[in-house]
């Protein structure tokens, strides 16, 4: 099992759930299939949702809720399955 | 053959855009629109030996992958975002010729934020208002590129390859920060005058919530003139507030305590004060710098900034390319 950094591309605000109040797209142990969103990036007064490429078990953000994020920082991290 | 661009990706609001833009519709609210960057846009279209004011694209922070449906040359300039056709990467500022089926890829932004991308014969879509240039939040000539669109391209007959001597292209830097220079008026007059003072010398954040409309900005708060403090109520409660009146290309908006500087998309008319107006020659910087780098504004005359626009003029001419 091969753990995947989920880097951004853009920079920006990046946001964990959809909504203030909404749960958070992905929890530690969450299924990820390939499409799922897993954040948002706000850039350009737009929310961009960050979708997986991977398939696997979802492990964590790495980058908190609400904070910027410059390309190259890891947004998250799959557990990707074989 | 069909000449045309299929869109495969379309990346991050991908728009059509051209020079001079959609001219003489401000006062039904419609903004000028036109590449941020004018520079570098004026530059991918002589690479191609089109006239420098053709419709092209316009990248944004995030590029398209595109493929070519006939023959035509092509230049990338602007915002570095890794350019690859069929996988192998092409320089910038530089004609490279593509091939019928041929794919071009572009990524993210490595550095700077906008990247051009100028096709021989231009994009010939249909204009509206008299311009090809797009305003994609209110869909005004059209929209943003999205997957499976195809895009018609004007016939060419020029095969010329051509590269853009290095001192002559625009300058993204590594540093974050960004001297943009600026001019004092209409509304300075209504600051007091350290605040003058302070924004010439502070270190102002470009905020996320930035765009083609308007970069905002975070910084010290400002401090108002006795005109904006005792004034008739007419002008509004707020001493940022002002009876409306058309707003400039560039201008520091002042709505409450947030400096908005207004650029390509922006409203023409509103009721805040300008007290600052941003060269035009200085609007590729604030094209190609990303959220939370710095701008720091060094004051110029008219004089100043007509010297920086003339200097940039020159520089977008067909007379400095060289053969490749």
């Amino acid at each position: 099992m091969a753990i995947t950094q989920i880097e951004a591309a853009l920079p920006g605000l990046v946001f964990h759930r959809p909504s203030p109040e909404a749960e958070p797209f992905k929890a530690p142990g969450d299924a990820v299939a390939v499409g799922d969103t897993l954040a948002l990036v706000e850039v350009m007064k737009s929310f961009i949702p960050i979708e997986a490429e991977v398939a696997g078990t979802f492990k964590g953000y790495a980058a908190p809720d609400g904070e910027s994020i410059e390309p190259g920082d890891v947004l998250c991290e799959i557990e990707v399955s074989e | 053959m069909s000449r045309t661009i299929t869109t495969v990706k379309p990346g991050l609001q991908t728009c059509v855009q051209e020079l001079p833009g959609r001219e003489g519709f401000l006062e039904q609210g419609f903004p000028l629109s036109g590449p941020f960057d004018a520079w570098s846009f004026r530059q991918a279209n002589i690479l191609v030996g089109n006239d420098r004011d053709t419709a092209a694209l316009e990248c944004q922070f995030m590029g398209p992958t595109l493929t070519f449906d006939a023959d035509m040359l092509i230049a990338v300039t602007g915002a570095d975002m890794s350019p690859a056709l069929d996988g192998a990467p092409i320089p910038m500022y530089a004609t490279v010729a593509v091939s019928a089926g041929q794919t071009l890829t572009m990524g993210f932004a490595k550095t700077g934020a906008r990247a051009y991308l100028a096709v021989s014969g231009g994009i010939a879509t249909e204009p509206v208002l008299g311009s090809r240039a797009v305003f994609h939040q209110a869909g005004v000539g059209g929209h943003a590129l999205i997957a499976g669109q195809t895009l018609p391209v004007g016939v060419s007959e020029t095969s010329a390859l051509y590269v853009l001597p290095e001192s002559a292209r625009p300058v993204i830097g590594t540093d974050r920060v960004w001297e943009v220079e600026a001019l004092c008026g209409p509304n300075d007059d209504w600051l007091d005058e350290a605040t003058i003072e302070m924004f010439f010398s502070t270190d102002w954040q470009i905020q996320t919530k930035s765009s083609r409309t308007g970069i905002r900005l975070t910084g010290p708060d400002f401090g108002f003139s006795d005109k904006a403090l005792n004034k008739s109520p007419d002008h509004g409660q707020d001493p940022s507030n002002i009876i409306d009146h058309g707003y400039p290309m560039g201008a520091v908006n002042l709505a409450g305590q947030t400096p908005i500087i207004l650029v390509n998309d922006a409203p023409s008319t509103g009721g805040f004060i300008n007290p600052f107006t941003i060269a035009s020659a200085a609007f590729w910087k604030l094209a190609q710098a990303k959220p939370n780098e710095t701008l720091r504004f060094r004051r110029v005359d008219r004089d100043g900034a007509a010297a920086l626009r003339a200097e940039i003029d020159a520089k977008t001419k067909p007379e400095i390319l060289e053969n490749a």
